[in-house]
C-alpha cells in the first residue's frame, strides 16, 4: 500500500529545475500586507524564485510544517502574532531553511534578537527589491543551497569564492565596490536600479541621499570601461536620470 | 519692568507679627502710662486734700501767729489776700523741680496753688509734692517695654532662621524633586513625607499634574511611534509600485519626471520617519546599554567605511587617535554620532585641507575645511536646518548628534577657525585641554 502523500511531506524536499537545469529556489514571503506581498512576489518569481505567500502566522507555521523552503522571508509585525515566535518555532522544528527578517520596525533590540534565534539577515521597510534580492542570493549561497559559485551573464562571469569577474575569461582588475556593484547589477539584470538602491547597496547609510550621486556615476563610469576596454559589451545604461539598468540581449 | 522684591513667607509673617507687636506693646505702655498718671493724680489729690485740711485747721486754731507757722506742714507757701478771689482762678497746678542737696539730684515736683479761708481771713496757699518716685516709675513702663521689643524681635528673628531650614525642609525637597523632573522620565517621582498641610497640598497637587503631563506626554508618544512605525509599509508598497513604473518604458518616456519625483519623495519621507522615530527613541533613553567605550577602533572602523566616498570628491582623512580617549555612552549612539559627523563633513567639506578626526584624552574633533557659515552657528544644531545647497537633506543629522550628546551627558561644540568647521565632543563640566 502506498503511504497517504500528507504523511510523506513534512521535511521531504524535492529538488525542482528549470529549462536550463538549474535549481529551482523556494521562497516563503510571510507578510500581512497584501500589496507587499503582490509586489514582492511577482518580483522573486521574476527573478526565477517559486514564490508562496503567507499572510499570517498561522498560515505560515502550516505551510513550514507541511512544505520545505529554501528561504522563508518574515515580518515581524503580523496580525495574529510575533514574526520571532515563527523563527523560534522553525528554529525548535530544526527547519533548514535561510531566514530573513523584514520589518517595519527599525529597533536594535529587534535586530539582534532576530539574529540571535538564528535568522540571517534583516531588512527594513521601506526596502529596495533589489537589494533584496541581493541578500537572498547571499544567504541562499551561504546555507549552500545554490550549488553554482559563478554567475554567468552573457560574456561576464563571476566567480562568487574569488570574488573575480571575467570578460571571456579575461580577469578584470575591479575594486571592492566596483565588484559589489556589478554582482548587484548582475543579481538584477534587465532592471532599472535607481541611484539610492545602488547607493545604499554599496554605501549603507554612510552615503546621505542629498549629496548628488556623482559618487555612483564615477564608479559606474570606471566599470564600463574597465568591461569594455576587456572587449565586453557596455551593458550599463542610464535610465531617465533616475538610475541604472544592466540590460541583456533579452531587453536589447 | 522693575523688579519687584521678594521676600520669603516666614520673613513677611515675622515681619507682620512684630509690626503687631510693636502696636501692642505701645498700646499698652500708652494704657499703663495713663493709668499710672490717673494713679499719681489721684495720690497726689489726696495728699493735697489733706494738706490744705491740716493747713487751714492750724490756722483756724492757732489764728494768724507767725511762731505757730512751725506747725503747719512743710513745703508749702502761705500767702494772705485780701480778699475772695474768683471762683475759677484757683486751684491752679505746676511743675518744677527740687535740687536735693543730700542726694545731689534734681527731683521733679509738682505745686498745687489754692485758695482758702481760715480764721476768718483768705490765703493762697501753694503745696510742692515731689513726684519724681512716681514718675520714674512711670517712665519705666517704656523704658522696659523698648529692651523687652527688642529682645523679642531678635528672639524671633533668631528663631525664624534656624527653624526655617527645619521647617521648610520638606518644601526644599519638594521643590528639587520639582526641579529635577523631566517630562517622558519613568521612575515614580518620590513622595516627600510631612504633616504641613500646605505642604502636603502642594505635593498633590503637583503629583496629579506629572500625571496628567505623562499621560499626555505618553499619547504623543505612541502618536509618534506609531506615525513613524506604521507609515514605514504603505510607503515600502508606494516605492514598490513605484518601482514597477520605473520598469514599464513607455510609461517612463512619458512620466519620467513625475515618477522620478514621487519616487524620491517617498524616499525622504520614509528616511524622515526613520529619524524622527530614532529621535524620539533617543530621547525617552531607549539606549540605555552605556559602556565605556575605547573610541580608537571604533573611529578607524567608521573612518575607513568613509575614507572611499570622501576619496571620490577628492577629500582625504586624516586621523590622529589615541588609546586614551574612552566614552561612556550606548554603542549603537555612538554609531550614529559618528556617522553623521563624518557624513557631515564630507558632504561640506571641500578640498582646500584633510578632514580630520583627533581624539586626545579628552576630546574627539572632527573637522572639515569649507566657506564659512551664512547664518549663525547655533542654528546649525537645530531640526530641519540645512545649507541651501543640500535641499534633499533631511537636516536631521546634527540634530540627533547633539540629542545623543545630551542624553549621554556629553557636550559638542561648533567652531570655525582658520577655514575649518570644528565639532567637539567633550565629557560633560570639562574644558578643552
Amino acid at each position: 500500500m502506498e503511504t497517504p502523500l500528507l504523511l510523506q511531506a513534512p521535511g521531504i524536499y524535492k529538488r525542482s529545475y528549470n529549462h536550463r537545469g538549474t535549481i529551482i529556489m523556494k521562497l516563503l514571503i510571510v507578510e500581512d500586507n497584501e500589496q507587499l506581498v503582490e509586489d514582492m512576489e511577482r518580483f522573486l518569481e521574476e527573478s526565477g524564485y517559486v514564490v508562496e505567500c503567507a499572510i499570517n502566522y498561522e498560515d505560515a507555521s502550516e505551510k513550514l510544517w507541511l512544505y520545505s523552503y529554501d528561504l522563508v522571508i518574515v515580518d515581524l509585525g503580523l496580525p495574529d502574532g510575533n514574526g520571532l515566535e515563527l523563527i523560534r518555532e522553525m528554529k525548535n522544528n530544526e527547519v533548514a531553511a535561510g531566514i530573513m527578517i523584514l520589518t517595519a520596525r527599525d529597533a536594535v533590540e529587534d535586530k539582534v534578537k532576530g539574529l540571535d534565534l538564528g535568522a540571517d539577515d534583516y531588512m527594513t521597510k521601506p526596502f529596495h527589491k533589489e537589494e533584496l534580492n541581493a541578500r537572498i542570493r547571499s544567504i541562499l549561497r551561504r546555507h549552500k543551497f545554490d550549488r553554482s559559485n559563478t554567475l554567468e551573464v552573457e560574456e561576464l562571469k563571476v566567480d562568487l569564492l574569488s570574488s573575480q569577474v571575467y570578460v571571456n575569461e579575461i580577469q578584470l582588475d575591479l575594486t571592492r565596490k566596483e565588484y559589489d556593484l556589478i554582482l548587484y547589477f548582475m543579481h538584477n539584470p534587465d532592471r532599472v536600479l535607481t541611484k539610492e538602491s545602488i547607493a545604499e547597496h554599496l554605501w549603507g547609510d554612510h552615503i546621505d541621499q542629498a549629496d548628488n550621486f556623482d559618487f555612483l556615476y564615477n564608479h559606474i563610469k570606471n566599470l564600463r570601461k574597465k568591461i569594455t576596454d576587456a572587449g565586453g559589451t557596455n551593458h550599463i545604461q542610464a535610465k531617465y536620470g533616475m538610475g541604472y539598468k544592466f540590460s541583456t540581449q533579452n531587453s536589447r | 519692568m522693575k523688579k519687584r522684591h521678594e521676600f520669603k513667607l516666614l520673613s513677611k509673617t515675622t515681619f507682620i507679627y512684630l509690626i503687631f507687636t510693636l502696636v501692642a506693646f505701645l498700646g499698652s505702655g500708652l494704657f499703663l502710662t495713663h493709668e499710672a498718671n490717673e494713679f499719681i493724680n489721684w495720690e497726689l489729690e489726696h495728699k493735697y486734700r489733706r494738706i490744705e485740711y491740716k493747713t487751714r485747721s492750724v490756722i483756724d486754731r492757732e489764728g494768724r501767729r507767725t511762731a505757730d507757722l512751725e506747725k503747719l506742714p512743710r513745703n508749702i507757701q502761705i500767702m494772705p489776700i485780701s480778699q475772695a478771689p474768683p471762683e475759677d482762678a484757683y486751684p491752679t497746678y505746676s511743675d518744677t523741680t527740687i535740687y536735693i542737696s543730700r542726694l545731689e539730684e534734681t527731683w521733679r515736683a509738682r505745686n498745687k496753688t489754692v485758695a482758702i479761708e481760715a480764721g476768718g481771713q483768705f490765703y493762697r496757699l501753694t503745696m510742692t509734692e515731689l513726684v519724681e518716685d512716681y514718675l520714674s516709675l512711670r517712665d519705666d513702663i517704656f523704658r522696659t517695654m523698648l529692651p523687652a521689643f527688642i529682645l523679642l524681635v531678635v528672639g524671633i528673628v533668631a528663631f525664624n532662621f534656624l527653624m526655617s531650614g527645619y521647617f521648610f525642609r520638606p518644601f526644599n525637597k519638594i521643590l528639587d524633586i520639582m526641579r529635577s523632573y523631566k517630562v517622558g522620565q519613568r521612575t515614580n517621582l518620590e513622595k516627600v513625607k510631612t504633616n504641613t498641610l500646605e505642604f502636603n497640598k502642594m505635593q498633590d497637587l503637583f503629583h496629579s499634574m506629572i500625571n496628567r503631563i505623562e499621560q499626555d506626554y505618553r499619547h504623543l508618544r505612541e502618536y509618534t511611534e506609531n506615525m513613524a512605525h506604521e507609515m514605514q509599509t504603505p510607503l515600502a508598497v508606494i516605492r514598490n509600485k513605484t518601482d514597477n513604473l520605473i520598469a514599464d518604458e513607455s510609461m517612463m518616456k512619458e512620466h519620467g519626471k513625475t515618477v522620478k519625483t514621487i519616487y524620491e519623495e517617498t524616499n525622504h519621507l520614509s528616511r524622515l520617519g526613520n529619524t524622527l522615530n530614532l529621535i524620539t527613541k533617543i530621547e525617552n533613553g531607549e539606549f540605555d546599554n552605556i559602556t565605556q567605550i575605547e573610541t580608537r577602533p571604533i573611529i578607524e572602523q567608521h573612518v575607513d567605511a568613509i575614507r572611499e566616498l570622501a576619496g571620490l570628491k577628492s577629500l582625504t582623512i586624516d586621523t590622529d587617535l589615541t588609546e586614551e580617549h574612552r566614552l561612556e555612552i550606548d554603542p549603537y549612539l555612538l554609531d550614529i554620532v559618528l556617522k553623521n559627523l563624518l557624513r557631515n563633513s564630507v558632504m561640506y567639506g571641500t578640498d582646500n585641507g584633510p578632514i580630520r578626526v583627533t581624539t586626545s584624552e579628552k576630546t574627539l574633533e572632527v573637522s572639515n575645511y569649507g566657506p564659512p557659515m551664512e547664518d549663525r552657528p547655533d542654528k546649525l544644531f537645530q531640526r530641519f536646518y540645512r545649507n541651501n545647497n543640500h535641499q534633499g537633506s533631511l537636516g536631521l543629522g546634527l540634530s540627533l548628534v547633539k540629542k545623543i550628546c545630551e542624553v549621554s551627558k556629553l557636550q559638542i561644540t561648533y567652531q570655525y577657525e582658520e577655514g575649518q568647521h570644528i565639532f567637539r565632543i567633550l565629557r560633560n563640566g570639562e574644558m578643552p585641554a
